[in-house]
């Protein structure tokens, strides 16, 4: 697959991606991660107005088999969740990036961003 | 230390992902958990459950020691019969559930993974108290266990074979070869289907047998199936799994298994579940399918009312039904079929009814 890793999302080391959006950034998980769960089942999506530190559960992602914690890769506020995935989780796994992305958050402070790792520097962890 | 199947390195080239269970590193999926259940619901699958163990029982009173150790009417199985059964500790509760398989000269039982030594260690030690000439012997590691599932799998194994396998009926077991290799074949399962289970020895012909049945299957359709669908097809279909279901100790009553108990003979653990039946007053087993959306797992907490009125034992999303379902123990007056439950699945009362066991039906292939 070409986009196992895009160029324009910052990742985690716990295979989350971050999608700047000005003073907002969308947040799901990465290609590889799904690959990993496979067949994506249930997601338990959070409120919103919930108020998340960096490294906080964010959500939770559940395979047949598992039980997977999704955690906020910068401190912010949820303003969006992809409803979608309600009914139809498996677009996780057709589509992580795009229409698989799981919540839209206000970022509380842009510097935390610095942190996250780029699309070259998360190839080489996975 | 972790064991490895003897299959190991040709699961490995086709894709396996391994998880260790039992001290076993088996493989627990190959494409995904959803289209192998499937698979062997609507085709065929070929299941590794080399993590399965085999134990011997040898000697004149071999029956009489199975009689003695099992709530079964060991005798009335002849050769060429297997039957399912549970072996009891004084108290009544299980030590461990297991297939007998009658081969005329001796027996073999198919103890849990993990299970072989210590149900090897009870089988001697009963011998030796009850001064019966039997002996167990634990032969786990000679052995390799192909387990072929689903409606597609009589015709497979029929390619290679010169048995008629529409004579090894329902729970019957023989010796015979299939792709040129001698093993004991039966018509047994873990998974509600149509299928048959294959013991090998020695272990390294066995991956011959596995290759030439996955060829001779191509055509139906069939697939490696990994232990994570085996356990979702157990579940559809209210098989125990015998270290969720008996965790901490649990009778056959509780178990829902009275069906198999034999009273009308002596068997060790038969004082103790007598009085359980006649007192009446125990947790049962019972089924439960979500009505919200939430998967329940092992361990989740049964309410009503807000108060823990039992435990899930084993829970998991229903490939079949799409729905997350679940057993675990309650007492008998919240058992009532259409009676509303909830499943605490992290801090969500997810409520759920219960249901009539199994909870994918005989014919739902056909239907769906």
């Amino acid at each position: 697959m070409g986009d196992e890793v895009r160029d324009d999302l910052k990742y985690t080391n716990s295979h989350e991606w971050l999608k700047l959006l000005g003073e907002n950034a969308k947040i799901g998980i990465t290609y590889h991660a799904q690959s990993q769960l496979t067949d994506i089942v249930f997601v338990e999506l959070p409120q919103i107005g919930k108020e998340l530190k960096k490294g906080d559960e964010l959500c939770v992602v559940e395979s047949v088999k598992s039980v997977s914690e999704i955690y906020a890769p910068i401190s912010g506020k949820i303003v969006n969740v992809n409803k979608k995935l309600e009914d139809a989780p498996e677009i996780i796994n057709k589509n992580p990036y795009d229409d698989g992305w799981l919540v839209e958050i206000k970022i509380k402070d842009k510097s935390e961003i610095n942190s996250l790792l780029d699309a070259e520097s998360y190839k080489k962890i996975i | 230390m972790v064991n490895r199947s003897p299959l190991y390195e040709i699961q490995n080239k086709l894709g396996a992902k391994f998880t260790e269970f039992a001290g076993f590193q088996m493989p627990i999926q190959y494409s995904s958990i959803k289209d192998e259940h499937l698979t062997v619901r609507k085709a065929v699958g070929l299941f590794d459950v080399s993590h399965m163990s085999n134990v011997w029982i040898t000697g004149i009173d071999a029956m009489n020691l199975l009689n003695l150790c099992t709530v079964a009417d060991v005798p009335k199985y002849g050769k060429n019969q297997s039957q399912y059964t549970v072996i009891l500790r004084e108290n009544g509760t299980v030590i461990d559930d297991t297939i007998f398989m009658n081969l005329g000269d001796k027996y073999m039982i198919i103890p849990n993974a993990g299970m072989s030594s210590i149900v090897t260690k009870w089988l001697n030690d009963k011998a030796k108290e009850f001064n019966l000439n039997a002996k167990a012997e634990d032969v786990s590691r000679d052995f390799v266990i192909l387990a072929v599932q689903g409606p597609r799998s009589r015709d497979t194994l029929q390619k290679l074979t010169k048995i008629d396998m529409n004579d090894v009926k329902f729970f019957g077991c023989q010796y015979g070869e299939i792709a040129n290799v001698e093993c004991i074949i039966s018509h047994t399962g873990y998974t509600g289907e149509l299928g048959f289970e294959l013991q090998i020895t020695p272990s390294k012909k066995a991956e011959i047998v596995f290759n030439k049945i996955l060829e001779a299957g191509k055509e139906f359709g069939i697939k490696p199936i990994g232990l994570g669908a085996r356990d979702t097809l157990r579940l559809e279909k209210y098989f125990i799994l015998a270290g969720n279901e008996f965790e901490g100790g649990r009778t056959p009553l509780e178990a829902t298994l009275s069906w198999l108990i034999h009273w009308d003979h002596e068997f060790i653990g038969k004082e103790a579940i007598l009085k359980q039946k006649e007192k009446g007053d125990y947790e049962r087993l019972t089924c439960l399918e979500c009505v919200d959306k939430g998967i329940p797992r092992h361990g989740c907490e049964i309410q009503k009312d807000g108060k823990r009125v039992g435990v899930v034992t084993s829970g998991t999303l229903s490939p079949c039904l799409n729905k997350g379902i679940a057993i675990g123990y309650v007492k008998r007056d919240l058992r009532e079929p259409g009676n509303l439950l909830y499943i605490k699945i992290r801090d969500n009362p997810v409520k759920s009814k219960v249901v009539k066991p199994p909870f994918v039906p005989k014919d739902w292939a056909f239907k769906n």
